[in-house]
């Protein structure tokens, strides 16, 4: 066998096999719409992040650089590119310049895991590990904004380091908590009881349409089938894994590390030119990211109505036309999340360092607990009872737990700013009248003339 | 406990924490930084994130507009008030005119006066809706400094077309005011005053509730009321710790005599109720200035003096309840057309005092909660 491999195999046929090989022309188009799509999208992203606060701030936003200002971006990374690179003369060099590769590369591939349409995907590699994959990605990020803040031999860069350490792993484990009972659905749906972590079949199980023989509903709702998406059975986790997200990209009202009112720029404040930008694009690349993970896993990923339907006519011109459906659909949907993204930023303060922790810690951390015992409760207790049953009882369940987690985190701001606020209570409580001020003087508000022939008491002439 | 004398900053450390300490650093906040509000320099020694010391150091601002005051005839000194607090030129004006008239013993006419009221209320308005906005921007909120400066830009529309100028207004004069109303001036103030009213709803809705702002700013940077009269706080930083005191009522000057005012005073004394009372009295102030308008006599603007103002010699001090406190001018005069010593009281010099004392112990995204909570300007506190 091996020396039928080595006889038939020579180098050339090999790598004549290899390029014009189906597969690899598939890695071709997903690996170069994949890397357009990070660079791209982080352009847009920024334009519209401008644009859209502009809109919610009663202003106009960029408006000089092209028709409607839409090459602003363009100009920014123009001007970024020809900016000069300044290093710190008492940084640690090597850190210094390699924390950007290292902010920016698990970010792109990050990506790997990401179908973009049926076809579009980098085939096989990851794809079955996709959650696992993602979220040992996200978590390489911090190295790289600890090289930038230790790095900078700035005080500020490095409380910002360390702030996003800290913030980063704590909100690391909800986050992959959340994720988890998702997990737990599919191998409650799977017929083996055996679920998924690859994105694409989390993303079938949310779609699972029986052929009924009617035309139009086959088109409609073949792969799609937006009333079991799992935003619907699980919205608590939806809203824990997207405010872990924002945490996760350091996000508004997550933005401690580079909270511009207190540490200036946080890790950033040494950057400049094409390094700081580096941490803008992959920024804006994590923002995409976690909007694109919470697609296909909660919002039905890629699918939409015509897009089984198309690809599965095995007819190369509608299936091209059904993948590029499907990329219109998950481009859509990753950009309304990273809207409400933009939206968030433009509407809530900044938490304070300690209550970031207290939240992740003593709110998101026992709640993603519980969830998952009640999940694995739910299937226990209902073993046996149809699928979409189960379904329903969770969902009531956990939209329950939604309105639960948010009296929660009110009663909880209630108590504390009370708590907090609880000495000036106390003294007006004990305050004696005795002690109350008296500022009432009666003091003329007319002028006194000074006394005929008398000097001023400040040594006039 | 440890003073270390080179840096000339009393550090302390905390004897209550055990096991192994880390070193305190020491941390420049300012001159240059996004949130001190001009050009206040913070030397904090920090130990981790708590603030453990912090000594203010003022003077990067510093114009000398005092000094600049005896060198010029009392009426080109109006003009340099305008630069001490340039958030409220207007009530600056107001305070060193009104010294003068108290020397002279000038009375404004009755028309001049509701003017006066009119235009400081509105420049109030502007004050307190740029010290709302850039404190949410302290706290990392971005849409309330731009809604804040959209309104406060048709208040300074209102005095180009009044004055001339947007923003050193240079209008009140010894005896009145420059200019009486344009035409059509008084219906667009009217109007302009009912789209704020909605606008400050919104402005409201948006921060006023919301959880993250209140757990940033309630019982953060307490100040009890005995604290605050000892350290001499005025303004709303006294009013929200609890003492009803506003020069408007308790010594009216002017207009204020007939037109009386609704102070606003909460009990919390954090950054929340200081806040809070900023909001309120933003409320009162436009409700006053709809008084102003509707009770706004006939008349001169403004009595005949002389050209070149000779106040008898002799020592007066008068004062206005500013935007951010009693804004007083000590003036002494030797007789002659230029003011001896006009020495201001600045609110915001003294209100700055008592920051060191609040930030002890808090962390330092605190820091810029409790500072920006005092709305300070750096204008006047250096002059």
């Amino acid at each position: 066998m091996s020396t039928m491999l080595l006889a038939d195999n020579v180098w050339w046929t090999q790598l004549l096999n290899g390029i014009f090989s189906w597969a690899f022309l598939q890695f071709l188009v997903a690996f170069l719409s994949i890397f357009g799509f990070i660079m791209t999208s982080a352009m847009i992203l920024i334009l519209a992040e401008r644009k859209v606060m502009g809109w919610m701030q009663d202003r106009t936003g960029p408006l000089h650089t092209g028709p409607w200002g839409l090459l602003q971006t363009v100009a920014d990374v123009g001007k970024l590119l020809l900016k000069e690179d300044i290093h710190v003369v008492m940084s640690d060099k090597i850190l210094f310049l390699l924390a950007p590769s290292v902010f920016m590369a698990p970010v792109i591939a990050s990506f790997a895991v990401l179908p973009f349409s049926p076809y579009i995907a980098i085939p096989g590699t990851a794809l079955a590990t996709g959650i696992v994959y993602y979220v040992a990605m996200s978590s390489i990020d911090i190295v790289g904004v600890m090289m930038a803040g230790w790095s900078s031999n700035n005080k500020y860069s490095l409380i910002g380091g360390l702030r996003s350490a800290a913030q980063m792993i704590s909100y690391e484990l909800p986050l992959v908590l959340a994720l988890v009972s998702v997990v737990m659905l599919t191998s409650a749906l799977a017929n083996d009881g055996i679920g998924t972590i690859s994105l694409l079949q989390i993303q079938q199980y949310q779609n699972s349409w029986m052929k009924t023989g009617n035309g139009v509903l086959d088109f409609l709702f073949e792969g799609f089938t937006p009333w079991s998406w799992f935003f619907l059975i699980q919205p608590l986790m939806l809203v824990i894994y997207y405010t872990c997200g924002l945490a996760e990209t350091n996000r508004a009202p997550f933005d401690l590390p580079e909270a511009e009112s207190e540490l200036v720029a946080g890790y950033l404040t040494e950057y400049s030119g094409m390094r700081w930008a580096l941490f803008f694009l992959g920024e804006y690349g994590n923002m995409t990211i976690v909007s694109a993970i919470a697609t296909y896993l909660f919002l039905g990923g890629f699918s939409g109505p015509g897009v089984a339907y198309l690809t599965g006519l095995n007819n190369i011109g509608w299936g091209l036309a059904g993948n590029l459906l499907a990329m219109g659909y998950f481009t859509l949907k990753v950009y309304l999340l990273c809207f409400v993204f933009i939206w968030i930023r433009s509407t809530l303060p900044r938490l304070r360092a300690d209550q970031l922790m207290q939240f992740a810690w003593l709110i998101l951390m026992p709640v993603t607990l519980g969830n998952i015992l009640l999940t694995g409760l739910l299937y226990l207790l209902l073993e046996g009872v149809p699928s979409w049953l189960f379904l329903v009882v969770t969902g009531i369940v956990n939209w329950a737990m939604l309105f639960g987690f948010i009296w929660l985190v009110g009663r909880v701001t209630v108590a504390s700013t009370r708590r907090a606020q609880s000495p000036a209570v106390r003294a007006r409580h004990y305050a004696s009248p005795a002690s109350t001020v008296q500022l009432r003087d009666g003091v003329p508000t007319q002028a006194v003339p000074l006394p005929a022939g008398t000097e001023a008491a400040s040594g006039l002439k | 406990m440890a003073t270390d004398q080179e840096n000339g900053i009393y550090t302390q450390a905390s004897d209550a924490t055990e096991g192994p300490k880390t070193q305190e650093m020491l941390l420049n906040m300012g001159p240059q930084h996004p949130s001190t509000h001009g050009v206040l320099r913070l030397v904090m020694a920090l130990e981790g994130e708590t603030v453990v010391n912090c000594t203010p150091v003022i003077g990067y601002l510093h114009r000398g507009i005092e000094k600049i005051l005896e060198n010029r005839p009392i009426m080109g000194g109006i003009r340099y008030m305008d630069n001490a607090d340039y958030l409220s030129p207007m009530l600056n004006e107001t305070a060193y005119a009104g010294a003068v008239e108290q020397a002279m013993g000038i009375e404004p006419p009755r028309r001049a006066q509701y003017m006066r009221l009119l235009t400081n209320e509105l420049q109030r308005i502007a004050s307190h809706l740029v010290a709302v906005g850039t404190y949410l921007l302290d706290l990392g909120a971005f849409t309330p400094v731009l809604w804040c400066f959209r309104d406060r830009e048709g208040i300074l529309s209102l005095f180009e077309a009044l004055a001339g100028s947007r923003f050193n207004v240079n209008y009140m004069r010894v005896g009145g005011v420059l200019h009486d109303f344009p035409k059509g001036w008084l219906s667009e103030c009217t109007a302009f005053l009912d789209q704020l009213d909605k606008n400050l709803i919104e402005l409201e809705q948006l921060i006023t509730g919301n959880e993250i702002f209140e757990v940033r700013t309630q019982g953060v940077g307490y100040i009890g009321a005995q604290q605050a009269a000892a350290y001499g706080l005025t303004g709303p930083m006294l009013r929200a710790s609890g003492i009803n005191w506003d020069l408007r009522v308790d010594r009216p000057y002017m207009a204020y005599r007939e037109v009386p005012v609704n102070v606003q005073v909460r009990h919390e004394g954090d950054c929340f109720a200081r806040y809070k009372v900023r909001v309120q009295e933003v409320y009162e102030s436009i409700r006053l200035c709809r008084v102003a308008i509707d009770k706004m006599p006939g008349g001169p603007i403004c009595t005949r003096t002389p050209i070149a103002l000779r106040p008898p010699r002799g020592e007066t001090y008068f004062a206005v309840e500013s935007s951010k406190g009693e804004l007083g001018v000590y003036f002494i005069s030797d007789g002659s057309e230029y003011p001896w010593r006009a020495k201001l009281r600045g609110p915001s010099f003294v209100n700055l005092q008592i920051l060191p004392e609040l930030l002890r112990g808090y962390k330092m995204s605190d820091v810029v909660a409790i500072m920006g909570s005092l709305d300070i300007v750096l204008g006047e506190v250096d002059r």
